[in-house]
């Protein structure tokens, strides 16, 4: 019974009780509905402004090779020391990390503006900076007074700043531009020393986000062989060039990303560049990271294969080298004013550029020996007169617009006109030509008969003024254009000239001078993209110095086959195939038949090679208002006449004569080049090595590379 | 024999209830496992292991008479002052975070004040009983000695722990105690004049820390609560120590405010909080499931604290009552502690939340804590006519 009176008040407490945790437990949820539905909103909104911080990790670049599979440009690996800010990092972190690096590591204080050494100042002298505020400028906000802090400082605070100093500048400079929880290379390369690396390594533990890791840089095995022409790429303090800011921010660069600035580099950027690793990180209150998860997986650039035969290039690099010296050394006072000369190959039935060569000679001085520059891009840049090389282009557009026929002849004398200067041909002695024999010959009169029947004066009386109807020049450049004279080849280069044109307003005469390659001026590209056309039987290819793209491997070997560069056509021309074979077989007499220009030249050539020479009149103008005469050389052809598989085109211009004949010399050795490797090639003979030492070293003599 | 057969009855509501919890709790560990990779690597497997041994001890609880644990009542008490006071000479004693409140043996480690907990109820339910038992007449003699007995036994353990320092745990000692009080038998004159003296006390001090913030916490810093003054601190303001002390609450703010109505859904978390598959789970919970999930969990709570007040209602034998109360006095506290303090009711401190924080000592404990209640509920005497209305 006792034990129940005792109970008898456990009910109501219980219940008080019960009631208490009740109210506890309704104020929860009260309070969770206030936090969750009133600032649900607001919360996420925190959320998306302060978490999820991602990084990028570069990853490098793709490779290049040439079309034989021999790595062109490789990335190698150097040290590198770089900066991972962690989140929110303040400036006063920064210079405390400057201060610890500069005892282990140098860096040279040239980058330092006026405004960083200010931004230390204040920061090292932050009370004295602040009292030399106005009272007026104490109210302002905290950016306007910094502003105001930055205006007072004067020279003698900046004289302050000792040596010591402005090497933490210089590294606190580089640590500021570091993006939160993303490495940014303090210093790379040849800069850091062994030394450096050690110690940091062995004190980073102390020296927050600093790591010591390994970096890339472009090497370029062939250099100088092509390097200016493949490009560079931008240094991660230069970043992204301005002029395509925009283009590569949409395409989710960052801007200290090294991209490629000029030639292959810039050109396939897009290719070149690696997938950066993303990874996505949550951090704690002091800004570590805790956990890391990966977004995306990062993965090297793609590989290029080149259309270029590097053993081809080499070859052909130094034939240019050796003849122009030749010129330059037998007749240094004629040919003062000749300094370069381009060549390019082509497989005409592809597009596919074999090689591609410029080459610059400078002239030595008290200081200087002479040498060379290798500058291949002016096969795409430069544009010459061509000279006669033209003249196939010429012939077909007679023939197809009618003005002449096959076989029309005409008697080649020099043609006078009343009120315009004379017009003849360089040999005087060619006779009575018909269109076969005007190009074996190279007749300047058929070409100017043919001009001005397009002009619409049909038959030449002596001495009468010369009509032109106007149309002459649209009907002849509309025809050139068809064979790339004139045009963008449309290469997969980033920029390539267009060439010196005439437009409606070209007199008659100029129509005749165009017709012998003596108007308009002409890349080496364009003339190898012509007789390309010629050769292969009216087609106009796109010229590719990309052969294919490779998925990047994990071997030393490419990887599959990403895409290709197909062979384009830009145009068929459209004519009646006749008429081309009649400009062939007179492309093929002029090398092989007695009386052909180059027939000297190529009469015992094994291969059976087709082309056309060219001298042109080209006056220099050093821009004192004296005109110095000078002669273009060039030659375009192609062999095997009946199978064409290589088509070229060289220009050597601004020659003091002509009796050297440096066109014809280099594309002799340039054929017999071409198929002395293939024949080496089909015979196995030799894995073709153009890494080894020998030849490498050879081609590095005497020359050097520009940037353009 | 209708008496035997409600001898093995087991209580199915209040085993759901726990059941639904604990599973809660394993597919909120799996969903950190799954997010954060090796962070939380295979927490959850330990959860289920943890939670097939703890059954057993349920089991083993459930087969003695709770009567009996009155027999056990001195020597748990002792040994838990013994475990608690052993921290500081015994060489297993593991200090983390500026701590002593672990021992480790080997990898593992195991959390004394847990056990002390669940002790002090059965000591102190034990005392009550006895002292009811022996004192007939109500006076303020009875009063004062009753309180004296549970003051006495519950002061050196919060002493104990409130040193280690665990003030969350500490508070949850108070709590039990506080709710035994209540209960005890104690006149409502003598229960209502220690509350509101205690109230007094509390209040006055927190009026002066308001009127001089500063100075209150500069005093606290000289003492080994320092961290409670970070506490303190972050929880009036956070967002000035939002770096620091505050962080977690802050995170935790946004991680549950951002659950809003429904939650982002299963898996899917966006902002890290520390140590959240232990102390904040909660969060865990309201960031997946938001206002509906956290609900929810607060309804099960809820209904668990709910049945446990009606058994001990049912119960004739007042031992179990006391028992089944200072049960509730401690899930009470470490429920409202835990949630209140991940949505800013309440400042930070370390307390699991029951039966869902991963811990294998704090879900040992519970179990048996509910292992108690289930005894007491299976051996309720109770006569047919009354068992009808049940």
């Amino acid at each position: 019974m006792g034990k129940k009176k005792q109970k008898s008040h456990l009910p109501l407490r219980l219940n008080v009780l019960f009631f208490v945790i009740f109210l506890l437990f309704s104020i929860l949820i009260l309070q969770l509905g206030v936090v969750q539905i009133l600032y649900g909103e607001d919360a996420q909104a925190e959320i998306d402004r302060t978490e999820n911080v991602t990084s990028e990790i570069p990853t490098p670049r793709g490779k290049i090779y040439d079309r034989n599979g021999n790595v062109v440009v490789d990335n190698s690996l150097k040290y590198a020391i770089t900066y991972t800010p962690q989140k929110n990092v303040q400036p006063e972190d920064n210079l405390k990390v400057a201060e610890q690096l500069s005892q282990y590591m140098k860096m040279e204080p040239d980058s330092v503006t006026e405004r960083n050494m200010k931004d230390y100042w204040i920061l090292k002298n932050r009370d004295e900076a602040y009292s030399r505020l106005t009272a007026e400028e104490k109210t302002l906000g905290d950016l306007e007074q910094y502003y105001a802090m930055l205006e007072d400082i004067d020279e003698s605070d900046l004289s302050s700043i000792s040596e010591a100093e402005m090497e933490v500048i210089a590294i606190k400079r580089e640590l500021d531009q570091a993006i939160q929880l993303t490495p940014h290379v303090i210093k790379s390369g040849e800069d850091v020393t062994k030394e450096e690396y050690a110690v940091i390594a062995e004190h980073a533990y102390e020296l927050p986000g600093i790591s010591v890791s390994t970096d890339w840089s472009r090497e370029n095995l062939f250099a100088p062989t092509l390097s200016s022409f493949i490009g560079g790429i931008s240094d991660r303090n230069s970043g992204l060039p301005k002029d395509k800011l925009n283009y590569y921010l949409a395409r989710n660069y960052k801007l200290n990303d090294r991209v490629g600035e000029s030639g292959i580099e810039e050109e396939y950027e897009l290719y070149l560049q690696g997938k950066k690793e993303i990874r996505q990180h949550v951090t704690n209150s002091d800004g570590e990271v805790i956990k890391s998860e990966l977004i995306r997986e990062g993965e090297r650039g793609k590989d290029l294969m080149l259309s270029i035969d590097m053993e081809m290039q080499q070859a052909l690099d130094q034939i240019i080298r050796e003849e122009m010296e030749k010129v330059i050394s037998e007749k240094p006072q004629v040919n003062r004013h000749f300094d370069k000369v381009m060549a390019v190959m082509m497989d005409p039935n592809t597009g596919e550029i074999i090689a591609v060569s410029g080459h610059r000679y400078i002239r030595g001085d008290e200081e200087n020996a002479p040498r060379f520059r290798n500058e291949a891009y002016r096969a795409l840049y430069d544009a010459h007169l061509p000279g006669s090389t033209v003249k196939g282009a010429t012939i077909l557009s007679g023939l197809d617009s009618g003005v002449i026929e096959p076989g029309t002849q005409f008697n080649d004398h020099p043609l006078q006109f009343a009120g315009s200067p004379d017009k003849s041909s360089w040999t005087s002695t060619i006779g009575v030509v018909d269109d076969i024999a005007a190009l074996k010959e190279s007749s300047n009169v058929y070409m100017f008969r043919t001009a001005m029947r397009l002009g619409g004066h049909w038959d030449y009386v002596h001495n009468n003024r010369l009509r032109y109807n106007g149309e002459g020049y649209s009907i002849l450049s509309n025809y050139f254009r068809q064979f790339g004279l004139g045009v963008h080849t449309g290469v997969d280069y980033p920029f390539e000239e267009n060439g010196f044109l005439g437009d409606d307003d070209t007199k008659g005469y100029e129509v005749l001078d165009m017709a012998i390659g003596q108007f308009e001026n002409y890349t080496t590209l364009q003339l190898a993209q012509y007789v390309s056309t010629i050769a292969n039987g009216g087609y106009r290819l796109e010229p590719h110095l990309v052969k294919q793209i490779h998925n990047p491997s994990d071997t030393e070997s490419l990887g599959p086959i990403y895409k290709a560069n197909e062979p384009t056509v830009l145009n068929k021309i459209d004519m009646d195939q006749d008429y081309l074979e009649r400009v062939q077989e007179g492309f093929r007499q002029a090398f092989q038949e007695p009386r052909g220009t180059a027939y000297y030249k190529f009469a015992d050539a094994p291969y059976n090679p087709a082309g056309k020479t060219g001298t042109a009149e080209s006056a220099i103008y050093p821009g004192d208002g004296t005109k110095i005469d000078t002669i273009n050389l060039s030659l375009v052809g192609y062999a095997p006449y009946d199978n064409p598989e290589i088509a070229f085109a060289i220009v050597a211009p601004h020659l003091g004569e002509s009796d050297s004949h440096i066109n014809n010399e280099i594309g002799r050795r340039l054929l017999d080049t071409y198929f002395e490797l293939k024949e080496k090639r089909q015979q196995g003979e030799t894995e073709s090595d153009p890494n080894s030492e020998e030849e490498t070293e050879n081609v590095e003599e005497n020359t050097e590379t520009s940037e353009e | 024999m209708d008496n035997q057969k409600q001898k093995q009855r087991l209580d199915t509501f209040l085993v759901t209830t726990i059941f639904l919890l604990v599973a809660i709790s394993i597919y909120t560990l799996y969903t950190l496992d799954q997010h954060y990779e090796k962070v939380y690597d295979g927490y959850y497997l330990d959860q289920i292991k943890w939670f097939v041994v703890s059954s057993i001890g349920v089991a083993t609880i459930m087969f003695i008479d709770f009567d009996r644990y009155r027999k056990f009542a001195w020597p748990l008490y002792i040994l838990g002052i013994f475990m608690l006071a052993g921290l500081h000479f015994l060489p297993w004693g593991y200090e983390n975070n500026g701590a002593l409140r672990w021992y480790q043996f080997g990898s593992t480690t195991l959390q004394p004040s847990e056990f002390v907990k669940v002790f002090l109820v059965v000591a102190l339910a034990h005392v009550i009983t006895s002292h009811n038992e022996k004192w007939q007449s109500k006076d303020l003699n009875y009063d004062l000695v009753l309180l004296g007995k549970i003051l006495g036994l519950s002061l050196p353990v919060f002493v104990l722990i409130a040193i280690q320092p665990d003030i969350g745990s500490s508070l949850v000692i108070a709590s039990i105690a506080a709710f035994l009080i209540i209960i005890s038998g104690i006149r409502w004159r003598t229960v209502i004049t220690l509350f509101g003296s205690v109230f007094v006390i509390i209040a006055t001090l927190v009026i002066i820390y308001f009127a001089n913030p500063d100075g209150v916490i500069e005093f606290i810093e000289d003492t080994p609560f320092d961290h409670v003054a970070d506490r303190i601190q972050a929880w009036d303001n956070p967002h000035l120590y939002q770096d620091s002390s505050a962080m977690q609450a802050i995170k935790s703010m946004m991680a549950i405010g951002s659950g809003q109505l429904s939650g982002k859904g299963s898996m899917q978390y966006q902002v890290w909080i520390p140590e959240r598959h232990t102390d904040m789970i909660f969060t865990a919970i309201a960031e997946q499931f938001g206002f509906v999930g956290s609900s929810v969990i607060i309804v099960l709570f809820f209904l668990m604290i709910y049945r446990i007040i009606q058994i001990a209602l049912e119960c004739k034998e007042p031992f179990g009552t006391y028992l089944c109360v200072g049960i509730v006095g401690m899930f009470t506290y470490q429920i409202f502690q835990n949630i209140g303090m991940s949505i800013q009711l309440l400042p930070l401190t370390g307390l699991p939340l029951p039966f869902l924080s991963y811990g294998g000592t704090s879900l040992l404990v519970y179990m048996a804590a509910i292992g108690l209640v289930l005894n007491v509920r299976s051996r309720q005497k109770t006569f047919m006519f009354e068992s009808n209305d049940d």
